[in-house]
């Protein structure tokens, strides 16, 4: 039921499909985007809201 | 339901309605114009001039594609019509016989001199192992 | 606004950990795309992206409609803060898109309805968010807001339905509710994970915006000031 699809990190980063391409770039880097911005903005909305709180009290 | 509320949806679905029709007249104008491609039976029917950069999209026929060194030349059909392809280049990965494809290019007597060749999937995915059924 | 910040941890927490595993499941344990290869696994986090900017747009057509027929504050502010988390989920949907599509079309950009249409609701979130902030009286803003969202959400059926009405690069939806899903069942679980942990953490994002924008308009008020 639980079978990796990759048997290393290595191969888990470069996602080498059945031709022969390295796919591992884009999903990586498009993961990475998300992350980030996703991060970034949960990282603004807190901030302002403490920032707009310590002003209010 | 109090009137002055009443009038206030009125307006809201009056929005509605007149952006609905707006766009859905502006879109009527454009046509075919949002097409992304035309099919190879499409292209026949009109008159296209030499110069004009077309798109064509269909699927490259099997037994078709013929390589030479970087050249390649395949035929894509809809099959209602069919169109040659030639092209210098890389073509995409996916880039395979019985599997669709759009070419940007130019009409060189009745050949499509391609500029760049996308290739295009469809919705379906699926596990290798599997074989497609239909 | 006690009560949302009580619910706001639990839906996070619960999402959040959906939204990993069913990445995690998805990029590493579902086997490739027969046609695609690994490529495919970026479906993970562009679909649920995709899914949400659209739905966002409808949340705030409907949160517009309610302000304007019964003229609820709260609902005024949720649209101006639902918009920039609109333009951040299109914007990734975008990007992603973008990256898939150098695998696999072999282009990173095309002028297809879909795609068009797309780049259309990113820069539509955008101009209504600094059309709100260019106001300096809050209350025309508001309506003014409200009437361009009512306006512009007729782009939402256009996207949904580019790929059928047009000749496009890009595929018919995979996942529709009349016919039986295209993608196989052993990629969908996870992907359905994907979109309802994606769903909840935008959730908690709108919250926080919307929290943001009750501190700020109504900060004069005395519940305000019990509240911080």
């Amino acid at each position: 039921m639980f079978n990796f699809e990759f048997n290393s990190l290595a191969e888990a980063f470069l996602m080498q499909s059945q031709n022969g391409q390295n796919h591992g770039i884009f999903v990586w880097s498009v993961l990475i985007i998300v992350f980030v911005s996703i991060l970034a903005t949960f990282i603004f909305y807190k901030m302002s809201i403490k920032k707009i709180t310590k002003k209010l009290k | 339901m109090k009137a002055n509320r009443k009038q206030r949806l009125i307006t809201v679905l009056l929005i509605l309605a007149t952006s609905a029709t707006g766009s859905f007249l502006i879109i009527r104008a454009l046509d075919s114009n949002l097409d992304f491609f035309f099919t190879p039976s499409e292209i026949f029917k009109e008159e296209i001039p030499n110069n004009k950069r077309i798109k064509v999209g269909g699927m490259v026929l099997e037994g078709s594609v013929l390589r030479d060194k970087t050249n390649i030349s395949f035929v894509i059909t809809d099959y209602q019509g069919s169109i040659n392809v030639e092209f210098d280049g890389i073509v995409p990965d996916l880039f395979k016989e019985g599997s669709g494809v759009v070419v940007v290019g130019y009409l060189r007597d009745k050949t499509l001199v391609a500029e760049d060749v996308l290739a295009k999937h469809d919705e379906n995915y699926m596990p290798p192992s599997i074989d497609i059924k239909n | 606004m006690y009560q949302v910040d009580r619910a706001y941890s639990y839906i996070f927490y619960v999402s959040l950990v959906l939204y990993l595993v069913s990445i995690f499941w998805g990029l590493f344990v579902t086997p490739e795309d027969f046609v695609q290869g690994n490529s495919y696994r970026i479906i993970y986090l562009h679909v649920p992206a995709s899914f949400i900017s659209q739905s966002l747009y409808i949340a705030m057509a409907i949160a517009s409609a309610i302000f304007l027929i019964w003229k609820v504050k709260l609902s005024a502010y949720l649209v101006r803060s639902i918009a920039p988390i609109g333009a951040i989920t299109t914007f990734i949907a975008l990007i992603s898109g973008s990256i898939w599509g150098i695998p696999t079309w072999g282009t990173w950009w095309v002028w297809d309805a879909r795609i068009v249409s797309t780049l259309i609701l990113f820069i539509m979130y955008l101009g209504l968010i600094s059309l709100h902030d260019s106001f300096s009286n809050h209350e025309k803003a508001d309506k003014f807001l409200s009437i361009l969202v009512l306006v512009g959400s007729v782009n939402i059926p256009i996207i949904k339905m580019s790929v059928e009405w047009w000749s496009t690069l890009h595929q018919p939806a995979s996942i529709t509710i009349s016919d039986k899903p295209a993608i196989d069942l052993v990629m969908l679980y996870p992907l359905f994970g994907s979109i309802v942990g994606f769903a909840g953490i935008v959730a908690c994002l709108v919250i926080l915006s919307s929290k943001l924008q009750i501190l700020r308009r109504e900060r004069n008020k005395s519940w305000i000031k019990n509240y911080v």
